[in-house]
């Protein structure tokens, strides 16, 4: 009898609500999408035949291999410009290295989809610097098709190859180089030798997070794709041209998006599995001071690098500050853009705000007990939800929404209401970065302070709330921020899960973008992009290594 | 105040065995220490006390009621921490009130005690401070307040000194070893220090492999360890080989009679403690009940109160004596024959072997 009791204490009932809720909303869905994807949609029997049909039919195979080639491609782009910089600004002494490593971040955490429509207002059929080359006589391709997409791709992951391998390089111990040197390398050598094997594990992890986000990425190709498909539209058009019958074809090439994250992912496990180099900070590596030629090269390339990476930034809010009658520029500034969209998408904001907001608080409650169970109690159920928090990662936002589409609109819970998908779905797609921050956090803190509040007698939950949430609490706030941030840019499966009332900002801007309505659509990315920068600037208030904080 | 009865407590990690069969009774308001060489399984018997660890078998009774089933919060045994685990985002006084907030104590009553308990550790002055803004020594002492203050039945102590230097240790223990007089609370405190050990505690037990191999007083446990470990482990000792010859026990160096003939020879050591051992120059013979073994002079130190004289035999053993500084020994050269002299009954016998035990 006690010894029921005593299995049954607060955090092994903690640790089966959250496997309980994990297991709804996210392996039901994920094992719905891979169900259907074996029944055929006209008879409800089980079948291969729809992935024979993706194997075999143009169009998807098209998609599969454009996927493929954006993705490996974006993914080059971005070590090419990624690499490199990190090397300049970890080796070489660097004016504004912090406003580099700042531009970087606000580029990642900036909404994804903005880069692809800013890049057509500037070099679209009609972009301003299309516009200015034809002025003078000289024909610039567009960006319209798979090297737009690459180009939007590389400018939009490159920080993460980027702070990955800066924060690596400054780990490496000095000693390895020097013994190279003093071995007879000389500093190419030396770098392609000994340094660049070493920062390779974070390389290649930068590297595989900008594969999976390419190929989970939807804004970018359905903006400038002009007939370029990748899966993640295919799967968007299916579930749309699927609309009330079962959407097999959508989950079926779902499917194999998410083997291609997970084999992504797998290939990374290998590589990290044979090269763990343990590195002990006795010999810190210094900074070179560079001069002449060579000093000018490397300051244009990285202050370069990132001001176009931050360009369509920039472009979007200038443009947002355009005079516009219309759809249509007329000249000059004026805030005719913010004038419409309180007039015709105020709900946009405010369900933005709500959606975003509601999905945060569970975050941060989920995030609080969750990093618990994983870091504290070593059991099977919390290295099952460990595993679990890196599911949402792989699953792109097309897939995770049809998921949630096919289990919640089917059977007895088909009355469950958009705003409910909606909250629910950014709740578990951005889950893992609340629950990453807080989980670094808590391995800091030493397990004997919530042993010393129970001893005095506190009951578990109260040593929790008393003592163990107050410590944690800077990298919880990160947490959840990094969530908020994610949460309120989040489009992909918005727009499969959005009804009229439930519209939020991206999905406006993404309307707006298909509509031509640039200064609507600028307005509201300004209006996001404020919100995100606010939310980076408090968490550079509450963590201490701010270049790692967002990966 | 409370006695504690362990009987047949047994605590498996996976396959592992961190303690096995252990059996403990402590008198009401004495100070038990739990002694041994790190990983025997101290911290695991402290923890399963305080409730931290579910026991595989055994029971656990405090004033005669096993606590078994009473989650570690309820369980009102005071713990003070090796690495302090004092509150860092609350200051001393909110530290030490902590315990007594959670048993819904009113508040004046609170700040009385914490203030009488603050003056007990000598920390009045420093109740409004941080954590961070107190030294390695006061934060041990507000874990020591915080413990104590809720006047626990039983006051569990894990290596409390040992993250301390050294002349604040010799300090502490005394004033710990005083509160704990002066408060009657039963103490289990866990050290792997032999000599903190001996100078606190009413009762020493020692612990190896998971195992008690001796629990008595610190006196006992020096002049009469019950096995070769506790020999080794608890003060010094050096171990000869022991001989047959003919019907009789001899020692490997030097040939002296020792025991009858009662057991196989081969598995039987002797023990001599250095300070036993007086070391005369040149050959000299026994006088009454001693032995002497011959030996030449490998090294002499002299460190101030008392000389250390490493000395090998002919036989090849090595032994070391600790004695008052004896001007004529540290003047030798290296390699003069020296005598070693003990008395008889300073002689213990053990069988070979880690833990082998008392014989005679
Ligand atoms: N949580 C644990 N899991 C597995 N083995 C453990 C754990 N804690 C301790 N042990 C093992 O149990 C034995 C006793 O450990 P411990 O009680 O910490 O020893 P001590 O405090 O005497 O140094 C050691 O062998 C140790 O490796
Ligand atoms: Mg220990």
């Amino acid at each position: 009898m006690t010894s029921l009791l005593r299995r049954f204490d607060f955090w092994t009932v903690v640790t089966g609500a959250i496997l309980a809720v994990l297991v709804l909303l996210l392996l039901f869905p994920i094992v719905r999408v891979l169900m259907l994807s074996f029944v055929d949609a006209d008879t409800l029997d089980w079948t291969l035949g729809n992935y024979v049909e993706l194997f075999t039919r143009n169009y998807y195979l098209k998609g599969l291999k454009n996927t493929l080639f954006v993705g490996v491609l974006g993914t080059l782009g971005a070590c090419l410009l990624g690499i490199p910089l990190a090397f300049f600004t970890a080796r070489f002494h660097l004016w504004g290295r912090a406003w580099i490593s700042t531009l970087a971040i606000l580029v990642l955490v900036a909404p994804p989809f903005i880069g692809a429509y800013a890049w057509i207002m500037m070099l679209g059929s009609n972009g301003f610097i299309t516009n200015f080359f034809e002025g003078v006589g000289i024909d610039i391709p567009t960006v319209y098709g798979a090297h737009g997409i690459i180009l939007v791709f590389t400018l939009k992951f490159f920080p993460f190859v980027f702070l990955m391998t800066q924060t690596a390089l400054m780990a490496v111990n000095k000693s390895f180089e020097d013994a190279a040197e003093n071995l007879g390398c000389t500093p190419w050598q030396r770098f392609v030798k000994i340094t660049l094997p070493l920062v390779f594990p974070a390389i290649s992890t930068g590297a595989i997070i900008c594969f999976v986000l390419s190929i989970a990425d939807f804004g970018t190709p359905a903006i400038l794709g002009r007939g370029f498909r990748t899966l993640s539209t295919i799967a968007f058009a299916a579930y749309r041209s699927e609309l009330g019958g079962l959407p097999t074809m959508a989950v079926t090439v779902s499917m194999v998006m998410i083997v291609i994250s997970m084999l992504a992912l797998l290939a990374q496990r290998r590589i990290l599995s044979k090269r763990r180099y343990a590195s002990s900070l006795t010999n810190l590596p210094v900074k070179v001071k560079l001069t002449g030629w060579r000093n000018a090269a490397v300051h244009i390339f990285c202050h370069g690098v990132v001001l176009i990476a931050m360009s369509p930034t920039l472009v979007v809010v200038y443009t947002s500050f355009l005079k516009t009658k219309g759809p249509v520029f007329v000249g000059g500034f004026g805030l005719e853009s913010y004038g419409r969209i309180l007039r015709t998408a105020p709900e946009a904001i405010t369900n933005s705000f709500v959606f975003a907001t509601a999905a945060v608080v569970l975050i941060t409650m989920f995030s609080a007990l969750i990093s618990y169970v994983i870091v504290r109690r070593e059991t099977a159920a919390s290295g099952t939800i460990d595993f679990l928090m890196m599911v949402p990662y792989l699953i792109p936002g097309v897939v995770m929404a049809i998921g949630f589409v096919t289990t919640f609109r089917s059977g007895f819970m088909s009355g469950t209401s958009a705003v409910w998908l909606l909250i629910m779905l950014y709740f578990i797609r951005r889950l893992p970065y609340g629950v990453r921050s807080t989980t670094s956090s808590l391995r800091q803190i030493k397990p004997s302070l919530e042993e010393a509040a129970i001893n005095l007698g506190a009951p578990p939950l109260r040593a929790f709330l008393k003592v163990t949430i107050p410590l944690i609490l800077p990298g919880l706030i990160v947490g959840s921020l990094m969530g908020f941030i994610t949460a309120i840019n989040e489009l992909s499966g918005t727009l499969i899960l959005y009804d009229s009332g439930t519209i939020t900002m991206p999905v406006s801007i993404y309307l707006a973008v298909l509509d031509g309505e640039f200064g609507l659509a600028a307005a509201l990315s300004t209006v996001l992009l404020l919100c995100t920068g606010l939310c980076v600037y408090l968490v550079f208030r509450f963590t201490e290594n701010r270049d790692s904080a967002f990966l | 105040m409370a006695s504690v009865e362990i009987a047949g407590l047994r605590k498996l990690y996976g396959d592992v065995v961190a303690l096995s069969d252990i059996n403990i009774s402590i008198p009401s308001g004495s100070f038990f220490t739990l002694l041994g060489p790190s990983g025997c399984g101290k911290t695991t018997l402290l923890r399963t006390i305080a409730g931290f660890h579910n026991q595989n078998a055994g029971r656990i009774s405090v004033d005669g009621h096993s606590i078994e089933g009473l989650p570690a919060h309820r369980r009102d045994v005071g713990m003070v921490f090796q690495d302090y685990a004092i509150f860092p985002h609350i200051s001393v006084r909110e530290n030490v009130a902590f315990g007594l907030k959670q048993r819904k104590i009113s508040a004046s009553e609170i700040t009385k005690r914490v203030n009488d308990v603050l003056d007990v550790v000598q920390l009045g002055a420093f109740a409004d401070r941080m954590p961070h803004e107190l030294s390695g020594g006061q934060q041990q002492r507000v874990g020591l307040a915080r413990a104590i203050v809720i006047r626990p039945k039983v006051l569990l102590m894990d290596e409390p000194l040992s993250n301390l230097d050294a002349r604040l240790r010799v300090d502490l223990r005394a004033e710990l070893r005083r509160i704990q007089r002066d408060l009657g609370i039963t103490t289990v405190y866990v050290t792997h220090d032999q000599e903190e050990a001996l100078a606190m505690s009413d009762t020493v037990c020692v612990m190896y492999e998971g195992v008690i191999q001796q629990a008595a007083s610190p006196l006992d446990i020096y002049l009469r360890p019950v096995n070769k470990f506790v020999a080794t482990f608890v003060g010094a000792n050096n171990f000869l080989a022991i001989n047959r010859s003919g019907s009789q026990l001899v020692l490997l160096s030097g040939g002296a009679k020792v025991l009858g003939s009662c057991v196989d020879a081969t598995d039987i050591v002797c023990a001599i403690r250095p300070e036993t051992i007086l070391a005369k120059p040149g050959s000299v013979a026994p006088v009454g009940d001693e032995i002497a073994i011959p030996a030449t002079l490998s090294n002499v130190s002299f460190v101030g109160r008392e000389m250390e004289v490493i000395a090998v035999t002919d036989q090849g053993e090595t032994l070391k004596s600790l004695a008052r500084p004896d001007p004529e020994i540290i003047g030798l050269s290296q390699n003069s024959s020296v005598t070693l002299c003990v008395n008889r009954s300073d002689l213990a016998f053990f069988e070979a072997g880690d833990a082998g035990g008392c014989i005679g």
